[in-house]
């Protein structure tokens, strides 16, 4: 037995507090959450079923918390936790799981499986059982700064291109702005137009605005791994540059896990409060407009439907606006049958799409979202989230289909009132 | 025997019940959470309350792909509530031997049709439990005891109605001390601590401001 | 009172009976009427009978007619002072039923361990294919399971309310016998309404597949394979399995609702529709019993192979080929078998890995 091992159930042991010990006990195997679960539903292996995915931890707590693992263990009876299960079971945790948490939204006696994935991932993060994608992304996201590797490097050139092209200066390091803008690699990196979108839409509501050179950087390796340390660590760059700047808040941009990251778990993964607001930019380009200071013209005709990011919407509360905003700029917007906080996942959330191996099934369960788009007829696919734009993008091309991914953010700003003055 | 199974039994099978239930729900209280730093967004105690309500009510992924586990999931465990608290014999037993307190009992043909749901609802999970291939793989023996143990129960009771027949009586009731001792080791807890997962889920969700 | 049973049933139909009910026992009974006769003019001769006394409960009893008189209770056969059928029903349940339906039950097992004895275990010749066939969706075993366990603790707990007199109580004893057929009482009329619920289910979920169609004549004609080694084709079901299915909804109609008629007097029925009610509750029920034994000496040491599609949902390619020819040729043409690593996976029977990544033997 190695000592990363020990140390790996030592990490899960402490997961083990009244809301896992209660979801233990209250499971009574109906097998209800792997119908909400798109790798059960699009695969039928029964592996896959979440409450399934979490064995190695419920073995442990049934070993050492429950009376009748506490009197096997005392004849030297019964299993324990063993490496073999947690080898066994790291395809599970880490390929078949975008912790997006439909599951916890079905369960007939509420557990929330999904935090129970998280925690299980910090036993198998630090016993050495992840997928390697993930293992480097969360080194890099820990060296370099993010986990794509994006340095202030890669975007000060992308925020000079984002200059040229508007003929707007953009605040770097701006002391005493309200508002301090986080992107993640994948905006910066694929999506470089959110760059400009965001700039345009500040520009134009008047919002005092800043992006941080030391902490640009909004994806938390750390989350999807399962290290609360490396998630800390992320978390606090931007903490300590947000209260350097003196921001009034921290902008969370677009993508789904980043938010859940500095916005819900941020805090008690540093173990205090924030002195700055998170809002998310949805949030931020909700209010702007109930506020009357984002002003849009006209609707777009063509039909749209929104694909809700797990992280946002689910998990994250933001529920109503991207409705809003979208339905004030569009003018067929056309829910999918499943949709809000019971929207089916892209599939490549949790960390799954920066994990090369899951790959094949990734794009097996995408049938789900085709079903969706089939069953709806609509092309045009609007999302909020960079990681789930990329997923969709390539689970439509894999499957040859012709349909557009756009960001809500990117449609916001192309409907902005054009500013006489300013042409 | 008999006067075993009637009395000391019966006082030791209820306190082990009693007791046992408290113990579990203590231990999980005292594992106790984190308190949440982050700023919340709505009440965590509204949230809590709401969910153990509202997980009553299905979600569309239930009632489209679990429609067995739902029916059959809510005739039993309606159909035995009904039986346990409002069969006549139960209601005398209780009154009688527990609180002192009686209510009024349901009528015979409400009785018959519990009993009937009861069965339907118990037969069918149990049978889905075997026979579906993510229920099997999920199964423990602690769920097929729990089962059938509730069943042979339900089945004593039944058997006993004809209430002419002390051995028929005395059956029932000590399968339903071994239910009652049995109870506090198992998933039958889910009875007592499945409010508290709906309270904690729905904490955390009403904080982040989502209806769970 | 040597009088033919048939007459008496003649009787009865101009007062009471429902036609169905009187067919059945009419096929039932026919047979035997010899038999009856025989044993009741062994009786004496009623003209002989000096003891004043019988001729005041003739008198009472209406002789063979069933008299209405006026009573001061409101209620079903409350004017009835004694049911001029009661005896007869007790002599037909005593003296036919049960020996009957007893000799019928055992001649049954004796003539499956005969044919065991004779045929054997038959196998699948082909042997074990590598791919299966989905034959029964998880519901559709759900059902069957389900219409399978209510049916068994009907079946005993019917069996021993009936044969428990001659059978039992020379075993056990009269005192244990009571609370057993007690306990048997309440619980085969509380479990047996779920019989109904259980017949529907199946009803709606296999009445298309046994819907008779071309080819089960010639299946019927070859003896369905039995006799002889050649393998007769046949659909999703063959003529005999759907034969034993509308033998089920029909017999199994006729047991619900003279079950009804039994436990719940809220109908209006009086003791003679009781009476009738048992007898085609029990013949009913013993046919049933009949034709299940035999299926399930099929799905258990009857046949290889049979039981599997139920068990597990899937069967055997060459089983399904061997049996079912006309639906397996079809089903394979459609793509529709899958390789039995597959199936493992999808019922996870074997620790077989989901993905890449190390996997041991769980």
């Amino acid at each position: 037995m190695s000592e990363k091992f020990e140390q790996g159930v030592q990490a899960l042991r402490q997961q083990i507090d009244a809301r896992i010990s209660a979801y233990f006990s209250s499971c009574v195997h109906c097998g209800l959450c792997a119908e909400a679960c798109l790798f059960y539903t699009e695969t039928n292996n029964p592996r896959f079923t979440p409450i399934h995915k979490l064995e190695p931890m419920k073995k442990l707590w049934r070993r050492e918390y429950t009376f009748w693992g506490k009197l096997a263990a005392a004849f030297g009876l019964g299993q324990s936790l063993t490496e073999d299960d947690f080898a066994e079971w790291e395809t599970l945790v880490y390929d078949s799981c975008t912790l997006c948490g439909r599951c916890s939204m079905v369960c007939p006696v509420g557990n929330d499986i999904t935090y129970m994935i998280r925690k299980q991932r910090e036993g198998f993060s630090v016993a050495g059982y992840a997928p390697d994608g993930m293992k480097e992304a969360t080194r890099r996201a820990l060296k370099i700064g993010s986990p794509m590797g994006v340095t202030y490097k890669t975007l000060k050139a992308a925020l000079a291109h984002v200059e040229k092209d508007t003929g707007m200066t953009i605040p770097v390091d701006k002391q005493g702005a309200d508002y301090m803008t986080l992107f993640s690699s994948m905006e910066i990196v694929n999506f470089p137009e959110y760059i400009e979108s965001i700039a345009r839409i500040f520009d134009a509501t008047g919002v005092s605005w800043t992006i941080s050179s030391k902490a640009f950087e909004a994806t938390n390796s750390g989350i999807q791994i399962g290290n609360k340390e490396a998630a800390a660590e992320i978390v606090n760059r931007v903490v300590i540059a947000a209260e350097k700047l003196g921001v009034k808040y921290v902008i969370s941009p677009e993508c789904g896990h980043a938010y859940t990251a500095i916005r819900w778990e941020g805090p008690n993964l540093i173990g205090r409060k924030y002195p700055f607001e998170v809002i998310h930019i949805l949030e931020l380009l909700d209010q702007l407009k109930k506020e009357g200071r984002l002003q849009l013209e006209y609707k777009d005709s063509i039909p749209m439907t929104l694909h809700d990011p797990c992280q946002i919407v689910r998990r994250g509360g933001v529920v109503k606006q991207p409705r809003d905003l979208l339905n004030s700029v569009a003018e067929h917007f056309t829910e999918m049958k499943d949709h809000g906080v019971m929207n089916w996942c892209c599939g490549g959330g949790g960390g799954v799409s920066a994990n090369e191996r899951a790959e094949p099934l990734r794009l097996q369960v995408f049938n789900r979202k085709k079903r969706q788009l089939d069953e709806l007829g609509i092309n045009t696919m609007v999302t909020a989230c960079a990681n789930c734009r990329i997923t969709l993008e390539e689970g439509l091309e894999h499957n040859e289909m012709d349909a557009e991914v756009i960001s809500l953010t990117e449609l916001i700003a192309d409907h902005l009132v054009k500013d006489e003055s300013k042409v | 025997m008999g006067q075993f199974i009637d009395g000391p039994l019966w006082a030791f099978s209820l306190g082990v019940f009693v007791l046992g239930v408290i113990w579990r729900v203590v231990t999980i209280l005292i594992a106790g959470n984190r308190s949440d730093l982050a700023t919340a967004k709505g009440s965590a105690g509204k949230g809590a309350i709401r969910a153990v309500f509202s997980r009553f009510i299905p979600e569309r992924t239930v009632t489209s792909r679990g429609r067995i586990q739902l029916i059959a999931g809510y005739l039993f465990h309606l159909g035995l509530l009904a039986l346990l608290f409002f069969a006549k014999p139960h209601v005398d037993f209780i009154a009688e031997r527990i609180t002192g307190l009686s209510w009024s009992a349901m009528p015979h043909w409400a009785f018959i049709v519990s009993a009937e749901a009861a069965f339907i609802g118990l037969i069918l999970l149990w049978l889905h439990r075997v026979l579906n291939p993510v229920t099997r793989l999920l199964s423990d023996l602690d769920d097929h005891v729990g089962s059938i143990l509730v069943f042979l129960v339900m089945l004593t009771g039944c058997l006993a109605l004809a209430q002419s027949f002390e051995p028929l009586r005395l059956i029932h009731l000590l399968l339903a001390e071994l239910l009652l001792i049995y109870f506090p080791f198992s998933k039958l807890m889910h009875a007592f601590t499945f409010v508290m997962s709906r309270g904690y889920t729905g904490a955390t969700m009403g904080r982040k401001g989502i209806n769970a | 009172m040597a009088r033919s049973i048939t007459l008496q049933i003649d009787n009865r139909n101009k007062q009471h009976a429902g036609w169905l009910l009187l067919l059945l026992l009419c096929l039932f009974v026919q047979p035997f009427d010899t038999f009856a006769k025989a044993s009741e003019s062994r009786g004496i001769p009623s003209a002989v009978v000096l003891n004043p006394a019988a001729e005041i409960w003739r008198d009472v009893r209406q002789r063979e007619q069933l008299t209405n008189g006026t009573s001061q209770v409101k209620g079903v056969d409350s004017g009835v002072l004694i049911n001029a059928y009661g005896d007869q029903w007790r002599n037909f349940r005593m003296q036919q039923l049960i020996p009957i339906g007893g000799f019928l039950l055992i001649g049954v097992v004796i003539a499956l361990a005969l044919f065991y004895l004779f045929r054997g275990k038959v196998a699948i010749e082909g042997g074990e294919s590598d791919k299966k066939l989905l034959r029964y969706t998880n519901y559709e075993q759900l059902i069957h399971w389900f219409i399978a366990s209510i049916f068994l603790f009907l079946a005993i707990s019917g069996l021993i309310i009936l044969f428990g007199r001659p059978v039992l109580i020379p075993i056990i004893g009269k005192e244990v016998f009571s609370i057993i057929a007690s306990a048997c009482k309440e619980g085969h009329n509380l479990m047996g309404p779920l019989f109904l619920v259980a017949l529907i289910l199946i009803f709606i979920k296999f009445v298309r597949r046994n819907i008779y169609q071309k080819g089960d004549l010639s299946w019927l004609l070859r003896g369905g394979g039995i006799i002889g080694k050649k393998h007769v084709p046949s659909n999703f079901f063959n003529m005999g399995e759907k034969t034993m299915f509308w033998m089920l909804v029909l017999v199994g109609s006729v047991v619900i609702i003279s079950g009804f008629v039994l436990i719940f007097p809220i109908f209006g029925q009086g003791r003679e529709w009781m009476e009738l009610a048992h007898v085609g509750h029990a013949i009913g029920a013993i046919l049933m019993i009949s034709v299940i034994i035999g299926h399930i000496y099929i799905g258990t040491i009857g046949m290889e192979g049979a039981i599997e599609g139920m068990k597990t949902g899937y069967c055997d390619l060459n089983w399904a080929k061997e049996h079912h020819d006309l639906w397996a040729t079809k089903a394979e043409q459609q793509g529709e078998a899958i390789s039995n690593d597959k199936v493992s996976q999808l019922r996870e029977v074997s620790s077989a890995q989901p993905l890449g990544g190390h996997v041991q033997e769980e």
